[in-house]
């Protein structure tokens, strides 16, 4: 029993990273109907920008107001980063053919991947110990800090995002582009606009989940983007991509998914049994667990 | 009689363009590491301390009178990669390769040197390395088995822990060692109570970790690279579990106890003595000249060790006066006591370096280590 | 003026091709060889992605079977190299077919991520060592080198002309499938899924064809590889390389001469300037930004039948979704 909910607390800290960087997937592909595989490099980024704000800019001496200033400048210079491949990616590209975009997409993914590489070296650098690795075990379960904080703060944060896109006027006017572009542009909306919103929110959280992964995993790769963006992306399509509440069960049951996978089962099969889940969803049901069934267009 | 004519005329020119490369007035000695991927640092170090080396020589005139030329291939640490380097090596015309520090590289391009006469020597300590009977391989650093030995009998004996976990990912050569120590351990009546393999570069080892809290093992011993070493120890760390953490020899690396961070103070590693601890002269000598030349100590052991493999083959050459490989390798297979940098160098028929000098360090909070059995 | 160059250029592409390893060196000599295997993958992708239009991103999985396929029959059974040639078509063609079966249904994003996902469960099985053949995450090394008999002093380009002669072999079946029963059927079901099955054509199976077709294809291109290098392993068949014969064959257009130009910048033109090798990826990025830009139907876009220009819609999407 212990060793479940120890692993019940593993798969929920590591689920709440997967729902951070699916929202970022799944706002994208409810607008403009692209993957963005240029996310998981973005969230990349953010753990190399993040060990540089630190160790550069701020003095690389660990303090509160250090540890909160490397989070808002990171998630400034990648929302930064994410309008930039918007406009330079994907923008010239609105009305070209559907694979164009993807390879525009694979494209900017490259171009980031391997920006990092020239900038950072190709070897493993290493992330800095921003939070006291304090833990406590509370009826045989250990928990830290730094768990507290992800799943806390990723709560918040989902939390929020939900009441921006349901109550706010803005939100309204994101869900109406993701219905339909051409009629929420003939409702006045400014739907460019609202693109470049939903880049700027994603690739945000998207840099949170970035820090998240340096911090709890202290070692980071130029190329660890794929992994984290696979699995994010493939946590928005079991919630339903294009759907925000479902992005953030998506991840957690992921999470979740991989870490009894791993514990029970094997970890050396892990990555097949999640995309073995990911086909039979697929199949059984195509448009995930929250997703609507919508008549395909023609 | 044309025709004769033709093929001697040929012939001639075959000659006429062989025998520059015949008669090279330089001795080409390749390096295969992996000088960019997870284990840059390492294939760097091999790569300065071999060009070091051949400065030291060539100042001195040479190998009979040769002067050494140094060509380096990145393998970058992959299977596929180092295929590609032996045989780029081969027809770039070495006559021996430094290389590479992982045994799964070493392994990839085995063959290709065999064939063509090209000495190799690694410190790839998987044992299948001098399994398949090449007379090019010699190894520079001492096999899994050894290794194997020392760690059973200091967790059995010397620790008396009761339960034991192993761990490795499925590299060649941690899987050999991890293999080879859950035999020494039952050997010697020991409980090994796990036994599980992680995928090297996944970063999350918490489920695997989880699982064997259940098992209450008082140590874990992990065969596997200090990349994945370090988030293993501080892993376990903020899992809570208490037991004690041993790691292989390739977890000596300034990294590992980077990634471990503060999990590191007090994980214990398994391996022959560090650069610093060598009590030799020429060890002196030489990383004095290391760290003249490139201003930083070496990464790790391996590099000093690939460095007397390097100086027995050039040992080699001088004692038989030839660059015939074959003659090279013959009087290597029964080289006895050559002064080393990391001790006397000697080895066996069958290219293994005779003679070990394992130690157990602890690694301190200000991150040096403490030699607490040998 | 398409045609002419189709009449020319293929023979002469041809005869310089098999005059190449006499002015080439061994190292040149490996780069050609890769450059031919990779080609006759990206046109196998082409069959699948280009063809029949599905988003397949799965491409080195097939390649990768084939690859070993080969090498289990020729290091385990001591098959000879040759003669695992049909087994590593059938058998990454039998997968093509059972694996798209349950997947064709599922719109363009879903396949794609869907045959992602078959890439990466083959790369883990292969690391782990499955059926304790495939020799883990090393792979399987010291393969027998191909022998052709009669070749004595041109053993070393060997691999090359057994990997020219499978491009050839690709092409032949590439060029009868365009004009067959199959390849128009292909062509409507690319243009518009729906109208293609009211018309008639039973789009399912012929969904499965092509993955079947590129699948097969792929598998020589695996034994090719196999036999090159004498070595097979895993990082080899990984996904990023199906992310690259994907873009291959987009940014190419999707036509032989397309695919020959993207193979080439991606894979010949770094060995050429490998003061620039790091740069490569980020510079290709910012290529395939630009060229999808410029020229969203890809560098050398294919046409189709023998449409005059005056009747082809102007900046039509031609059957891209």
């Amino acid at each position: 029993m212990d060793t479940f909910l120890q692993q019940l607390v593993n798969g929920l800290t590591i689920g709440s990273m997967f729902a951070l960087i699916a929202l970022g997937y799944t706002m994208v592909y409810g607008v403009m109907k692209l993957i963005n595989f240029a996310h998981g490099d973005l969230v990349a980024g953010s753990a190399f920008v993040g060990l540089f704000v630190f160790s550069q800019l701020l003095g690389g001496e660990v303090s509160l107001p250090v540890v909160i200033g490397v989070f808002l400048l990171t998630i400034v210079a990648i929302s930064l980063l994410g309008f930039t491949v918007e406009r330079l990616a994907y923008r010239p590209l609105r009305t070209a053919p559907r694979l164009s975009a993807v390879v525009s997409a694979l494209g900017a993914s490259m171009v980031i991947q391997n920006g990092i590489m020239l900038l950072w070296g190709p070897q493993m650098q290493i992330f800095p110990e921003l939070i006291p690795s304090v833990i406590w075990e509370v009826g045989g379960v250990v928990i830290s800090l730094m768990q507290v904080l992800i799943m806390a703060l990723s709560t918040l944060l989902m939390v929020g995002l939900y009441f921006f896109v349901e109550k706010t006027k803005i939100g309204t006017a994101i869900r109406a582009s993701a219905i339909d572009q051409d009629a929420a542009r003939l409702m006045g909306i400014n739907v460019n606009n609202i693109i470049v919103t939903i880049f700027l929110i994603g690739s945000s959280l998207g840099a949170v989940g970035g820090l998240f992964i340096g911090l709890y995993y202290r070692g980071i790769t130029f190329n660890m983007g794929w992994q984290y963006g696979l699995y994010a992306f493939v946590a928005a399509i079991i919630g339903g991509i294009g759907n925000i509440p479902g992005a953030m069960l998506g991840g957690l049951l992921l999470g979740l998914f991989k870490a009894f996978i791993a514990g029970y089962v094997s970890s050396t099969w892990a990555d097949a049994f999640t995309f073995i889940l990911l086909i039979v969803i697929l199949i059984v049901r195509p448009t995930g667990i929250l997703g609507e069934r919508v008549a395909e267009k023609v | 009689m044309l025709k004769s004519k033709a093929l001697l005329l040929s012939l001639a020119a075959t000659v006429m363009v062989a025998s520059p490369v015949l008669a090279s007035d330089t001795l080409k000695v390749g390096v295969q590491a992996p000088i960019t991927g997870s284990y840059a640092n390492e294939g760097q170090g091999i790569d300065q301390s071999v060009r070091l080396l051949a400065d030291q020589i060539n100042a001195k005139g040479g190998v009979l009178g040769k002067k050494i030329e140094v060509v380096t291939c990145d393998d970058e640490g992959t299977a596929m990669k180092a295929a590609i380097c032996a045989k780029d090596l081969v027809n770039k015309k070495v006559s021996m390769v430094i290389g590479s520090y992982t045994s799964t590289c070493a392994e990839a391009a085995q063959a290709t040197y065999y064939r063509a006469g090209v000495l190799q020597t690694s410190d790839g300590t998987s044992d299948t390395l001098t399994e398949h009977g090449y007379w090019t391989f010699f190894r520079n650093s001492f096999p899994n088995s050894a290794e194997a030995e020392f760690a059973a009998n200091y967790m059995v004996k010397e620790k008396a822990y009761k339960n034991i976990a192993i761990l490795s990912d499925f590299s060649s050569y941690a899987d050999g060692l991890a293999t080879a120590v859950q035999d020494a351990v039952k050997k010697l009546g020991g409980n090994v109570v796990a036994r599980e393999k992680i995928k090297a570069g996944s970063q999350n080892f918490t489920p695997v970790l989880t699982q064997m809290k259940s098992k209450k093992p008082d140590v874990i011993f992990f065969a596997g690279y200090y990349s994945d070493g370090g988030l293993i120890r501080s892993q376990q760390v903020a899992l809570g579990i208490k037991a004690d953490f041993i790691g292989g020899d390739a977890n000596d690396n300034v990294d590992f106890v980077k990634l471990a961070g503060n999990a590191a103070t007090g994980a214990y590693i398994i391996n022959v003595p560090t650069p610093e601890l060598l009590p030799y002269d020429l060890a002196k000598d030489f990383l004095k000249a290391y760290k003249a030349k490139y201003n930083m100590m070496p990464p790790s052991i391996w590099t000093i060790l690939n460095v007397d493999g390097m100086r027995a083959f050039i040992h080699g050459i001088e004692a038989t006066k030839s660059f015939d490989t074959k003659k090279v390798a013959e009087y290597l297979h029964t080289l006895k006591d050559y002064p080393g940098i990391t001790g006397p160098i000697s080895f066996a028929a069958d290219g293994n370096r005779v003679g070990s000098g394992y130690m157990t360090y602890e690694i301190q909070k200000d991150g040096s280590y403490k030699i607490v059995f040998k | 003026m398409m045609k002419k160059i189709q009449v020319i250029g293929y023979p002469l592409f041809f005869v310089v091709m098999a005059l190449l390893p006499a002015v080439l060196d061994s190292r040149w000599l490996v780069v050609a060889t890769t450059f031919v295997i990779f080609t006759i993958v990206a046109l196998s992708q082409d069959v699948i992605l280009g063809k029949a239009g599905m988003f397949n991103m799965g491409q080195a999985l097939f390649f990768g079977l084939g690859a070993y396929t080969t090498a289990i029959l020729n290091s385990v059974y001591g098959w000879p190299m040759l003669a695992t040639l049909p087994v590593a078509i059938i058998i990454p063609a039998l997968f093509g077919i059972v694996l798209a079966g349950p997947i064709i249904h599922l719109r363009g994003d879903y396949l794609l991520v869907v045959t992602i996902g078959f890439n990466i469960v083959f790369i883990q099985a292969v690391q782990n060592n499955l059926g304790g053949v495939t020799g883990g995450p090393n792979g399987i090394f010291g393969l027998e080198m191909l022998q052709i008999p009669g070749m004595g002093a041109f053993q070393e380009a060997a691999p090359y002309y057994a990997a020219l002669f499978v491009l050839l072999l690709t092409l032949f079946i590439i060029r009868n499938l365009e004009s067959s029963k199959a390849g128009r059927a292909l062509h409507y079901l690319r243009e518009d899924d729906l109208a293609a099955g009211s018309i008639g054509i039973n789009t399912r199976v012929y969904k499965i064809f092509a993955f079947g077709v590129g699948a097969g294809i792929a598998g020589m291109a695996g034994t090719v590889f196999a036999n090159q290098y004498s070595a097979v392993s895993p990082e080899a068949f990984n996904f990023l390389q199906s992310v690259l014969f994907f873009s291959i064959v987009i940014v190419g257009g999707s036509s032989v001469p397309g695919i020959l130009l993207g193979v080439f910048v991606m894979f010949v033109l770094p060995e050429i300037f490998r003061e620039f090798a790091t740069w490569r990826y980020f510079i290709f990025g910012f290529a395939m930004i630009f060229t999808m830009i410029l020229r969203p139907r890809g560098l050398w876009p294919a046409k189709f039948g023998r449409i005059p220009k005056a009747f082809l819609e102007k900046g039509g999407n031609h059957g891209q979704q």
